[in-house]
């Protein structure tokens, strides 16, 4: 079932253990990597360590105060596994998190600023074009409080100041938390042309996995922190596993 | 949260010493207790004479004036390290304990333990009055509004002071139960050590009923308090008045072992020695509070001592020492409490804890479990 | 006499405003509840004070020295003290300033000795006589210096880069750091501007009254002036201060010096009550 990763790696994680506070592994040993260009998806239950792993990935465990118990993660060539997160975005990471990071008290063109604060000033204004072009709503928006956006749109935010720090990867921890439909699939309906126009491979956690499947070229499924299931994307979702034990549930919960 | 409790206490069983060994420390803690001050007062331990050096410098009185911040110190912690109300406006209600004291005393005649009554039930009224801004704000807006509280109520003691006294502050009866006049050292001492012991066991027995679980729940998770049934906002207000209570007692007692106290005795410096000595201590125990007021108001005796012994080398060190002996001490203090909270967040009673259970775990005064 | 006290007043509280303001900065970047911003302010006037008469630095370089102090200070008290505490909760956050303005204090009387310093710098003393108004002409340059430096900092805040980063920052520490932000940089750098601005509020109230570590108990009333006008609100800080210094000199003037604190104190428990969020800030966006 594993695919061959025929891409030249972009992010590889290697025998990944997590812990919080020194309790009970979150994360035991996950393999995973992202090619140059790729879309992944990660797709599991609540709580089976997906936005642990993500916080791995961008240096945010210890702020919730976890550890990285054993493993390796490398961006490029670059080991990044203890790196403090505003280097790792200086590596070329980008991160949209869970429940809508935008900061709230600043218009959408500072939101946008801040994003691009970390290169060259004449590289962070073409970006910062480049995002107004992908997201016209936010254009339109640019001096309104960040705050004062609907959900969808701070999302849309949330995703424009990570792109605006033109990284070579971005992660997205489930962009479609508590949004209505029709948005979501507007933002996902962008992914692949984030892809060819900015040249930035994707890593997706998302709930929603039909939707996940869709956009990714291949999938991890997470159970109780650890990878169960993976390869490529329509392979993943004709396996009869996850039709049982995810996108079932997912259906009978949206129905019932 | 219950059953975490008595689990807790069923695995200190397991861990405590022999019940024979217990009692007899206990027994040893109270003779030394007992003992401690004719040593202080005659200088000497079994007819030996001891030097200054080796009784660390320490004398009856401040031993006494312990014991009496020890009330204070307790009863802080059981509204900040317990409850979870910061207050920085402890010194109000010593202050308070203390007016009203004098001012039984002196305008309506009570005798000294009456006065004390008095002073403990304006301060439970007070608390209440400053616990309000607590139901309706939270956090560093509630430390403020204690803030605001202490200067109000320093301000109407000085009113008082300047309209029924004098300048040189505010002049107390004397201490005198019946004819019995408690006017030494020695008799201050075996007044208040069982009041002290008594307030402290308490203050502490209360937080083993289902109440005292409750406070201590609202501290943790007030949202979660809520839900669980405990009416809150009554809970807080039950907590000031009785930690309150509890510091405008030892205002009073210190006013009359003082016999004469100022307004400019109530800075904010003496709201914020208390908390000191509760993160010094350890926060949310009762032995946090003890230990803190202890190691606060010996160790500046303690030091000077060793000053005054080193005196004999290096001279102008020592000289240096002793010419800036506040100083020092604060110099000292203050890096301590920022040590303490840096490296040792849960204080010198962080450290006890474990031993001190060890000993006391399971004897009869220790509450239902 | 009544516009003479407010004159005085409006020249107090600009003090006060500068002040608050460097408070501001810090909790709003740091969430730092700073008791000791009233001895910052007193190392303000020391620092002049070794400038001055123990270097006999001339004046522009005395308050070159101030400065870079003040800014040295507020970045060690940062990584020292604060970052080290990592964020914990409130009384912790809140002890560790008062344990530093106990050390401040203790250190500032070891080296200069605990008595009362007279310190002339060369700043305009003359007296204007408008009406029955005696206008000072130190009050006036420390309104307008402090009005000066008030503006320079929201010039900063709102239009430069750093202030962008150091608005971010304070709005969320999370999305900063996921942001790139290098945020110990920024906070730093919050703290080294509100002892900045500290001590240069202290070198103005060092010229009205003499030097001393007693000068503390004024710079405490940064807190209900932030209070009153907005804990997170940058204007709310300055206006606040205004207000303090003006109630202040009326109290003291019209009923008695001891009744200040009664007229600062009570407004300060009624705004608590009623407007928590102060005069002139607002209930916070996104908050429950
Ligand atoms: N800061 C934390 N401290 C302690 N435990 C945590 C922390 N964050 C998460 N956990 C625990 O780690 C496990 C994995 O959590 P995680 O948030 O990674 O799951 P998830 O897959 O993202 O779930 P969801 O789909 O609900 O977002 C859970 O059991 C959770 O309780
Ligand atoms: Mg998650």
């Amino acid at each position: 079932m594993m695919s061959p990763c025929n891409h030249e790696s972009l992010l590889s994680v290697a025998g990944l253990s997590v812990s919080y506070g020194g309790k009970a592994l979150v994360l035991s040993g996950i393999d995973l990597s992202v090619g140059k260009g790729e879309i992944v998806a990660i797709l599991g239950a609540n709580g089976a360590g997906k936005t642990t792993l993500i916080r791995a990935i961008s240096g945010l465990l210890k702020l919730h105060g976890g550890a990285i118990l054993a493993g390796q993660i490398k961006i490029g060539a670059d080991d990044t596994t203890r790196l403090a997160p505003e280097t790792i975005v200086r590596l070329g990471l980008g991160q949209v998190p869970e429940g809508r990071l935008v900061f709230k008290n600043l218009t959408v063109e500072e939101n946008l600023d801040v994003g691009a604060a970390v290169l060259p000033r004449e590289k962070g204004r073409r970006t910062m074009a480049a995002v107004y072009h992908l997201f016209p709503r936010l254009a339109e928006r640019r001096t309104q409080l960040a705050g004062l956006m609907s959900g969808g749109e701070q999302q849309m935010l949330a995703l424009g100041r990570a792109l605006a720090s033109s990284p070579r990867l971005i992660l997205v921890d489930e962009l479609s938390l508590g949004l209505a439909p029709l948005i979501v699939r507007d933002i996902y309906a962008q992914f692949k042309t984030i892809r060819s126009e900015f040249g930035t491979s994707m890593l997706i956690v998302e709930q929603n996995a039909r939707l996940a499947l869709d956009v990714s070229e291949r999938a991890y499924v997470l159970e109780r922190g650890e990878v169960v299931l993976s390869g490529l994307s329509a392979d993943v979702a004709t396996s009869a596993r996850i039709h049982e034990s995810y996108l079932g549930v997912q259906a009978e919960a949206s129905h019932g | 949260m219950s059953n975490g409790v008595t689990a807790y206490l069923v695995r200190l069983r397991h861990n405590a010493l022999p019940t024979t060994l217990r009692v007899i420390g206990v027994a040893v803690l109270l003779a030394i207790l007992l003992y401690l001050p004719y040593v202080l007062q005659f200088r000497s331990i079994f007819g030996v004479r001891l030097s200054n050096m080796q009784l660390l410098n320490i004398g009856l009185s401040q031993v006494n004036l312990t014991l009496i911040s020890i009330i204070g110190a307790v009863s802080l912690n059981y509204l900040t390290g317990c409850a979870g109300l910061v207050s920085v406006g402890h010194a109000a209600f010593f202050a308070l304990g203390s007016m009203v004291a004098a001012a039984t005393g002196m305008h309506l005649k009570l005798p000294f333990l009456a006065t004390l009554v008095a002073a403990m039930l304006a301060g439970a009224m007070a608390g209440v009055v400053a616990g309000l801004p607590s139901l309706r704000v939270r956090g560093l807006y509630f430390v403020l509004s204690t803030l605001a509280i202490h200067f109000i109520v320093v301000f109407v003691f000085a009113e008082y002071q300047y309209a029924f006294h004098d300048v040189t502050g505010v002049a107390v009866g004397d201490a005198k139960i019946g004819s019995f006049e408690i006017d030494s050292g020695i008799k201050w001492y075996f007044f208040l050590l069982p009041i002290t012991v008594l307030s402290c066991l308490l203050m502490r027995n209360t937080l083993f009923h289902r109440e005292g679980r409750a406070v201590l729940a609202m501290r943790d998770n007030e949202l979660a308090a809520a839900a669980a049934g405990i009416d809150v906002r009554i809970l807080k207000l039950k907590v000031f008045a009785f930690s309150s209570a509890f510091a405008s007692l030892a205002g009073a007692l210190q006013a009359y072992y003082l016999s004469n106290v100022a307004a400019e005795m109530y800075s904010l410096n003496f709201a914020i020695q208390f908390i000191a000595i509760i993160i010094v201590g350890g926060m949310g125990t009762i032995g946090g509070g003890v230990i803190g007021a202890i190691v606060w108001l010996l160790l500046p005796s303690i030091l000077m001592g060793a000053a005054t012994e080193v005196k004999s080398g290096p001279g102008d060190f020592a000289s240096f020492l002793l010419a800036h002996r506040p100083q020092i001490v604060n110099l000292i203090f203050g890096s301590i409490v920022a040590l303490i909270l840096i490296f040792a967040p849960h204080g010198i009673a962080g450290f006890l804890r474990p031993l001190w259970q060890r000993m006391i775990g399971g004897l009869p005064w220790r509450g239902r479990t | 006499m009544l516009s003479q006290f407010i004159f005085s007043g409006l020249a107090l509280g600009s003090i006060y405003g500068l002040v608050a303001l460097g408070f501001t900065v810090i909790y709003k970047a740091t969430q730092v509840f700073n008791f000791a911003q009233g001895m910052l302010m007193v190392c303000g006037a020391y620092f002049a004070v070794t400038a001055s008469i123990h270097l006999g630095l001339p004046f522009p370089l005395t308050i070159a020295f101030i400065l870079v102090g003040a800014g040295i200070l507020g970045i060690a008290i940062y990584f020292l003290l604060i970052k080290p505490l990592g964020g914990q909760a409130l009384l912790p956050m809140i002890m560790i300033t008062i344990a530093l303005s106990i050390i401040l204090r203790a250190v500032i009387e070891l080296i200069y000795g605990g008595a009362p310093l007279t310190l002339r710098l060369p700043l305009p003393s003359g007296v204007f006589v408008l009406g029955d108004v005696r206008i000072s002409q130190l009050h006036v340059t420390a309104a307008v210096v402090s009005w000066l430096c008030m503006l320079l900092f929201i010039v900063f805040f709102r239009r430069s880069r750093a202030g962008l980063l150091m608005r971010a920052t304070a709005d969320g520490y999370e999305a900063a750091v996921l942001s790139g932000i290098r945020v110990d940089r920024i906070n730093a750098a919050a703290w080294a501007i509100g002892t900045m601005l500290a001590a240069i509020g202290g070198v103005f109230l060092c010229q009205l009254q003499l030097v001393s570590v007693e000068l503390e108990n004024i710079g405490l009333l940064a807190l209900p002036a932030v209070v009153i006008g907005g804990l997170q609100s940058v204007p709310g800080a300055i206006l606040g201060g205004l207000l303090v210094g003006l109630i202040e000199q009326l109290a003291s003037g019209y009923i008695s010096p001891k009744a200040r604190d009664i007229f600062i104190y009570v407004p300060l428990l009624l705004i608590l009550f009623i407007r928590p969020w102060g005069l002139f800030g607002q209930k916070e966006l996104g908050r429950v």
